[in-house]
């Protein structure tokens, strides 16, 4: 499909392609310190996101030389600053999708701002009880989202437990709905309700015709169809049948 | 004739120690099943909350380093007390020069710890010791040794890794009391033995 596209949505195929990319970056880099196989872990890598150079990882020794010898010459160059960065790519996709306009730009920009939204939760999350301070976890926030003005992220920073952070985000409408049949302290079942919350808004994109989202809507509930047959493969494997439910989400 | 008040005394007493070891025995393996369970299942729910690409096997180091966990055997002396097994925890490779015999793992109610479990947050008693400043300590150190032992799969990891990595921690002390119970069993096994021998 990429190479029948025309621009724009070339470039959108591209830019969809480079969440691959900064996956597979991350680990061929982390594989390589811990002196794994490089082939092993290129045949572990998303065929999504594979470029020429991504063998040359394995070369570098440091940060300096990775972008030097590698990643300068790759649509990911932008993304590095002192380490690559989701959220560099998240804010560029979505000034991106802005340019484009119309219902692409109004469909993408809600996927994009609930996406930077569920990346800070699980920031936050994922952070408590580590050494990051509060500083170093703002950083790490996208700077776009409906939590990013005026006081979501400020708020999120200081969270010291699961329940401050829903505290926070409930304070916003549009996530009221995820938080309100979870429990105190439940952890398990955020996940299943954020890609819950994910797969509505990729399925509303289906609502719209003549704009680019719907490619974008099609990858990630493609994704999320693998994830539920990994899930899936997962309890029948360990023999928990009855937990199938707990993470398996329903598209359409 | 007969055997002395005394002695059918001490039979009792000892077949009561061998079921009594039989009981925590089973109990111990019974588990150890449910706790590696409930570890298998959180690591796969922490592969499908950060991806596949980040909980791999292909993440795990294999560079040469020191054991962050070691297991120490006192061995039986001869006819007398079984070998005693202890477990090490989360010996930072810094300290291992500076405390040799590391962090030691008592016998501890594992029973009464399983409802533990059963929260993602709450983590197991590490240490006894007559101190209480240095569990404080020793918490903070063997807290520390995990994140970097989880490090491996990134720098934020979700919950349910932690907790899938406190529940093959659990395990692992649970095999050191079974080598422990095992180990008891079979003396009092003996002993019965050895008593049914004397009476004929």
């Amino acid at each position: 499909m990429l190479t029948q596209a025309t621009e724009p949505l070339s470039t959108f195929f591209e830019y969809i392609t480079y969440e691959h990319m900064i996956d597979n970056v991350v680990l061929i880099v982390t594989g390589t310190l811990h002196e794994r196989d490089v082939q092993e872990l290129l045949e572990k890598c998303h065929p999504l996101g594979m470029f020429d150079s991504i063998a040359s990882l394995a070369v570098a020794q440091n940060m300096r030389e990775l972008y030097r010898l590698v990643l300068v010459d790759t649509p990911l160059a932008p993304y590095f600053s002192e380490c690559i960065t989701t959220e560099a790519y998240l804010e560029d996709v979505y000034r991106f999708c802005q340019k484009l306009g119309g219902a692409t730009s109004e469909i993408m920009s809600d996927i994009l701002v609930f996406e930077a939204d569920r990346r800070a939760a699980n920031i936050t999350i994922n952070s408590i009880g580590t050494e990051l301070t509060r500083d170093d976890r703002k950083k790490l926030y996208s700077n776009f989202g409906l939590l990013y003005l005026p006081y979501g992220h400020e708020e999120l920073a200081v969270c010291e437990d699961i329940d401050q952070v829903r505290g926070a985000m409930e304070k916003y409408p549009a996530y009221q709905s995820i938080f309100s049949w979870l429990s105190y302290g439940e952890t398990q079942l955020l996940d299943k309700a954020f890609y819950e919350e994910e797969v509505k808004r990729l399925c509303l994109a289906f609502e719209q015709q003549f704009h680019y989202g719907v490619f974008f809507a099609y990858m990630r509930l493609r994704e999320q169809e693998i994830r539920n047959l990994m899930w899936i493969s997962e309890c029948v494997a360990q023999n928990q049948k009855s937990r199938v439910q707990d993470s398996v989400v329903f598209i359409f | 004739m007969g055997v002395s008040d005394s002695g059918v005394e001490s039979a009792d007493e000892n077949v009561l120690d061998f079921l009594d070891s039989m009981d925590r025995y089973l109990v111990l393996v019974d588990s150890l099943s449910s706790i590696l369970r409930q570890g298998w299942f959180d690591l796969a729910s922490a592969r499908h909350s950060m991806g596949s690409s980040r909980v791999s096997s292909a993440l795990f180091d294999l560079k040469i380093h020191n054991a962050s966990t070691t297991l120490q055997v006192q061995q039986a002396d001869p006819g007398k007390v079984s070998p005693r097994f202890e477990l090490c925890k989360w010996v930072s490779s810094e300290n291992l020069h500076k405390s040799s015999e590391g962090k030691k793992f008592k016998k501890n109610e594992l029973l009464q710890q399983e409802d533990s479990l059963q929260s993602d947050h709450k983590e197991p008693k590490d240490n006894i010791s007559e101190d209480d400043g240095s569990v404080i300590n020793d918490n903070n150190q063997a807290q520390k040794e995990r994140l970097k032992s989880l490090s491996m799969f990134g720098a934020l990891v979700a919950p349910k890794l932690r907790s899938s990595q406190l529940s093959f921690e659990k395990a692992l002390e649970t095999l050191v009391e079974i080598a422990n119970t095992r180990a008891s069993l079979l003396q009092a096994y003996d002993q019965v033995q050895e008593n049914m021998k004397k009476t004929g």
